[in-house]
């Protein structure tokens, strides 16, 4: 019997409201405790909603998260606009898309650069990483600066997404901006061939467990905003019914809910995408996942980061061809939505950078929100993290306490996942 | 407010979340001060919780002038003006995820890249609540003209 023992116990306290902890306990080779424990105090987004006009929605909720302002205003717009029943667009549709893809781009270029590239590259974070290869952060902030920019030419500006409202945009980019764009995303194809060249070096961790997969799906693209939600286990889901998915429950060691489905756990964000619709990615997107030797079904958690580099290739990819159609067909002022007096209820449903994201809101014959739920995808992914916790442990209880550590702390980061987000307090000391 | 001012010069930055009581103070500040005539190459952003987009956005201009809930240890309410190297910014010790990047985070990444704006300002502001719901403390609302005296008083020198 092995006579190994592990303590980890690693807290990591954010500013002010929450924190995520790795505990886990070896005694004499047996794994005793295993837990993933999040900490956050409660936010009642759904309580700040009611009684509130449906126009201010997707306002309040582009606050909850600071990098995912516009994948909480687009779920956001689309559980109001299937509550009152508002058709949008084509153009809508397509430039909602192009500032999606925009947040995508940047969300991922944040987390594969500035957290997961210093592990590999053994500097430990991104503040050494600036001095020992400041190449490498300048072109993730000059990825970051187009896919901002990308976002403010459709959305209005670069924080938060105040142009995109029920029905439509208040404000809408020029052909002029939309071709310069198209420029720069072509340029921008060095800069996402560097970092696939880069990634393909990193020494991914060869851990595997099989677990299902969860995202949206649509029939004729790779979908990020509405269609059907699907599972790698082969369930298949309207979203109106997106509560037989995500089956929402608490542990008494986090105070963060969390999610099951067909096993104990499952997965979302762009490993579940991947998974689920690398048929309709792009053709460079593909070639990327080729060079990082990614295939669906990737059972590798650490490559959820590896699919965040293809899904930036395919988002750019895109935007260069939503770009080219709407230059062809021309940019129109259109009417806004009105509302007609009739309320209703709605489901609208997005997978942003971190996995699919549910918004359902109720609304009175006033035009007033009487009822709100929100499902995140870091509360979706947690039990996932901690069943991969569970099974990585065992394997790797024999090495160092160190190397130990900072390998749970790689597992928990390529989750990419939302701890405490919105909360930027300065804490200060003065010297 | 444009976004992309030709003569950049100073921007001032009010960051923060008002969903989260007085963290928003920054934000109301940056709407207020748009209400407001400022000097030419004077820009107001509101920069929200845009952690390491900050530094893209703060990007060519001489002088920075951040407004920030910021826990000094002082009484609620107090507004405080420093540098950044009169102040330490706790951080924290292991990145678990890119929200923990605030500007203290940004800041020094900034510097290291050689990418910090020339000057500066923080004015700091102790809050009172920071808890779910819009709206910030009595305490925080009385500061907001204060805060923007601070402000002109920065833009005269």
């Amino acid at each position: 019997m092995s006579k190994v023992n592990v303590n980890v116990n690693v807290h990591h306290l954010t500013r002010v409201e929450g924190h995520g902890d790795i505990v886990v306990d070896v005694k004499n080779g047996e794994l005793v405790k295993c837990e993933w424990q999040v900490v956050e105090a409660p936010r009642f987004f759904e309580a700040m909603l009611r009684g509130r006009p449906y126009q201010e929605a997707s306002h309040i909720t582009s606050r909850i998260c600071g990098i995912c302002a516009t994948g909480h205003a687009t779920a956001s717009l689309r559980a109001t606009e299937n509550a009152l029943g508002v058709e949008i667009s084509e153009q809508t549709e397509m430039l909602r898309k192009l500032v999606f893809h925009g947040e995508i781009i940047d969300s991922h270029v944040l987390h594969v650069y500035m957290l997961v590239a210093p592990d590999f590259l053994g500097v430990g974070s991104v503040l050494p990483l600036a001095t020992s290869h400041p190449e490498i952060v300048m072109r993730a902030l000059r990825i970051k600066q187009l896919a901002g920019d990308l976002c403010a030419m459709v959305s209005g500006r670069h924080t938060h997404p105040i142009a995109m409202t029920v029905g439509g945009f208040t404000h809408l980019p020029t052909l002029k901006e939309l071709a310069a764009m198209r420029e720069r995303l072509v340029a921008a194809r060095e800069d996402m061939d560097e970092t696939i060249a880069l990634f393909k070096t990193l020494p991914w961790p060869a851990f595997e467990r099989e677990t299902e997969y969860v995202c949206l799906r649509k029939d004729d693209e790779y979908a990020f905003i509405d269609g059907r939600i699907v599972t790698t286990d082969g369930f298949t889901y309207e979203l109106d019914d997106y509560r037989k998915v995500t089956n929402e429950f608490m542990v008494p060691y986090s105070t963060a809910k969390r999610a099951k489905h067909n096993r104990e756990s499952y997965m979302v964000g762009a490993l579940a995408r991947f998974n689920n619709n690398y048929d309709q990615l792009h053709p460079r997107a593909k070639a990327a996942a080729e060079e990082l030797g990614m295939k669906p079904i990737c059972i590798n958690p650490y490559l959820n980061s590896g699919a965040q580099a293809v899904e930036m290739v395919h988002c750019i990819e895109d935007s260069i061809s939503i770009i080219d159609e709407l230059l062809d067909r021309g940019i129109e002022e259109e009417p806004l939505y009105e509302f007609q007096g009739k309320g209703g209820e709605g489901v609208g449903a997005c997978d942003v950078p971190r996995g699919i994201l549910f918004h359902n809101y109720i609304i009175d014959d006033e035009g007033l929100i009487q009822g709100a739920n929100c499902v995140i995808p870091t509360n979706q992914n947690h039990a996932n993290i901690e069943d991969d916790m569970r099974a990585l442990v065992p394997q790797i209880q024999e090495r160092p306490q160190k190397e130990i550590t900072l390998m749970l702390e790689m597992l928990v980061r390529a989750y990419d996942p939302c701890i405490s987000c919105s909360t930027h307090l300065l804490n200060v000391e003065f010297v | 407010m444009s976004q992309i001012d030709k003569v950049k010069h100073t921007l001032i930055l009010g960051l923060g979340n008002p969903l989260l009581g007085d963290e928003g103070i920054g934000v109301r500040v940056a709407e207020e001060l748009d209400k407001l005539e400022l000097p030419a190459g004077v820009t107001v952003l509101e920069g929200g919780t845009a952690g390491v987009n900050l530094i893209n956005l703060m990007e060519g201009y001489q002088r920075v002038i951040i407004v920030d809930a910021a826990d000094m240890g002082r009484v609620p309410g107090s507004v405080f003006r420093f540098t950044p190297s009169e102040a330490r910014f706790k951080t924290a010790p292991t990145l678990l995820s890119p929200h923990q990047i605030g500007f203290g985070e940004v800041l020094a990444l900034a510097e290291a890249l050689e990418l910090g704006p020339p000057e500066v300002v923080i004015i700091g502001v102790q809050p009172s609540r920071i808890e779910s719901g819009t709206g910030l403390s009595s305490e925080l609302k009385k500061t907001i003209p204060q805060i923007i005296r601070i402000i002109h008083d920065e833009l005269d020198t």
